[in-house]
């Protein structure tokens, strides 16, 4: 019964890409999920000039887990980048993890740093245009999306993987942002690591895409 | 079928070159741009030109490509635009204003009946439409404070029901048309609770 459901309904669009690299890149993002789940908020410590006294800033309960939801879901979305098979599915990934990396400093009450997600909120959109263009392109001259099928056939134009590279740029600048929020020191540190660690497999993942198609 | 996909490449071809002058266009204005609202707004503006491209490839495909863009788009849309609130400290609620008439009192129970009888008889989501028009006259009439908690809970079960109606489609075709009235059934009583939340819900702080 469970066989014939499964051959009734098959996955679809849902096309991993396994390979060596992808699972090296898939259990590194596994790995800052786990720690995101497990670790629990850095208190940040403020010298009181002068002399040896000292105080740590707490980190308020409601967002620290509305940090770590958010930092989950990232690893969660960086994961799938990391292996999926489709051109579409992984721009609809990247541009998921711009999102989840606003997310993830939205909730730090801090004038610079919201402002610094702002405007790394605007590059995320802007950047969901050449992503899907990219994809657009990649599918409407060749007719497949599927990596699988491109690594044989070959023929993606070069202005589409322009423009993949370009998107990726804009969904991948959020360290060039966050900077920010680590600089003023804001709560939340162990979960701010993930838009690096995400950060970094979406391009490492974006190169073996290119140089595979 | 040879010449058709030659047509196409033309057509597509003059249809890319106007999406990308259009992109250009609007990142054009986004660098103008100073003001972060108007950025904002300008933003959205740019990610339609992006759908443009994905819409150009003219099948069903495009269709189920734009539809998660779509969504992405509006998910970021949504973030983007409530940080921009918490930037400017603007996340104050305006105080409710309810609409005080006197034959606001009386006539929405009968009319607002009515209109949930008559969505009920057409199920689907015109009729969810229609008997959530008469829930909101309803509420609106009734001038209090509702427990939104029954229609929320109601719409969960809705969306279930629509679901099972889906996987019968799939896992047994021939119970076809019990799917599709657990599916029509479903989907009006989830835009049913939606039209009514519209209507009540403004300036709410719930």
């Amino acid at each position: 019964m469970m066989e014939e459901i499964l051959v009734t309904i098959p996955f679809g669009d849902m096309v991993h890409y396994l390979s060596e690299y992808t699972i090296v890149l898939f259990a590194f993002a596994a790995i800052f999920v786990i720690l995101a789940v497990i670790s629990l908020p850095e208190k940040p410590v403020d010298i009181a000039f002068g002399t040896d006294g000292y105080t740590l800033k707490e980190t308020p309960a409601n967002l620290m887990k509305f940090q770590r939801f958010m930092a989950i879901a990232c690893g969660i979305a960086t994961m799938g980048a990391v292996m999926t098979g489709d051109i579409f599915n992984f721009t609809l990934f990247a541009a998921f993890i711009g999102v989840l990396n606003i997310g993830i400093v939205a909730a730090v009450k801090n004038k610079h740093v919201l402002s610094a997600a702002f405007s790394y909120g605007l590059v995320v959109m802007m950047g969901t245009v050449p992503l899907f263009s990219g994809a657009a392109i990649i599918v409407a001259t060749t007719g497949t999306l599927s990596i699988w099928e491109l690594a044989v056939s070959g023929g993606v134009p070069v202005i589409a993987k322009l423009l993949l590279l370009i998107g990726v740029l804009g969904e991948g600048m959020a360290p060039f942002y966050i900077g920010k929020a680590e600089i003023t020191r804001a709560s939340g540190a162990p979960y701010i690591l993930m838009i690096h660690v995400s950060s970094l497999l979406l391009f490492l993942r974006l190169v073996e895409i290119l140089l595979t198609v | 079928m040879m010449e058709f996909i030659a047509e196409m490449d033309l057509v597509y071809k003059i249809g890319i070159s106007v999406a990308f002058i259009a992109i250009l266009i609007s990142f054009a204005a986004m660098i103008r741009e100073k003001d972060d609202i108007h950025k904002l707004i300008i933003v959205d503006l740019i990610e339609l030109t992006g759908l443009v491209v994905v819409a150009l490839i003219a099948t069903d495909l495009a269709e189920a490509l734009i539809l998660p863009g779509l969504v992405v788009g509006i998910a970021e849309m949504m973030a983007v635009s409530e940080l921009w609130l918490a930037k400017e400290g603007l996340q104050r609620l305006p105080t409710p204003q309810r609409a005080d008439i006197e034959v606001l009192h009386t006539a929405p129970k009968i009319i607002g009946a009515l209109l949930i009888a008559y969505g009920i008889f057409l199920t689907g989501f015109t009729g969810g439409l229609i008997a959530g028009l008469g829930l909101a006259l309803f509420f609106l009439g009734k001038n209090t404070n509702e427990q939104f908690l029954a229609s929320e809970t109601a719409s969960g079960y809705a969306w279930a029901l629509w679901v099972m109606g889906f996987l019968i489609f799939f896992l047994f075709p021939s119970q076809w048309f019990f799917a599709l009235m657990l599916a029509a059934v479903g989907i009006m009583i989830k835009v049913m609770a939606k039209i009514a939340l519209v209507g009540t819900m403004r300036g709410d702080e719930s």
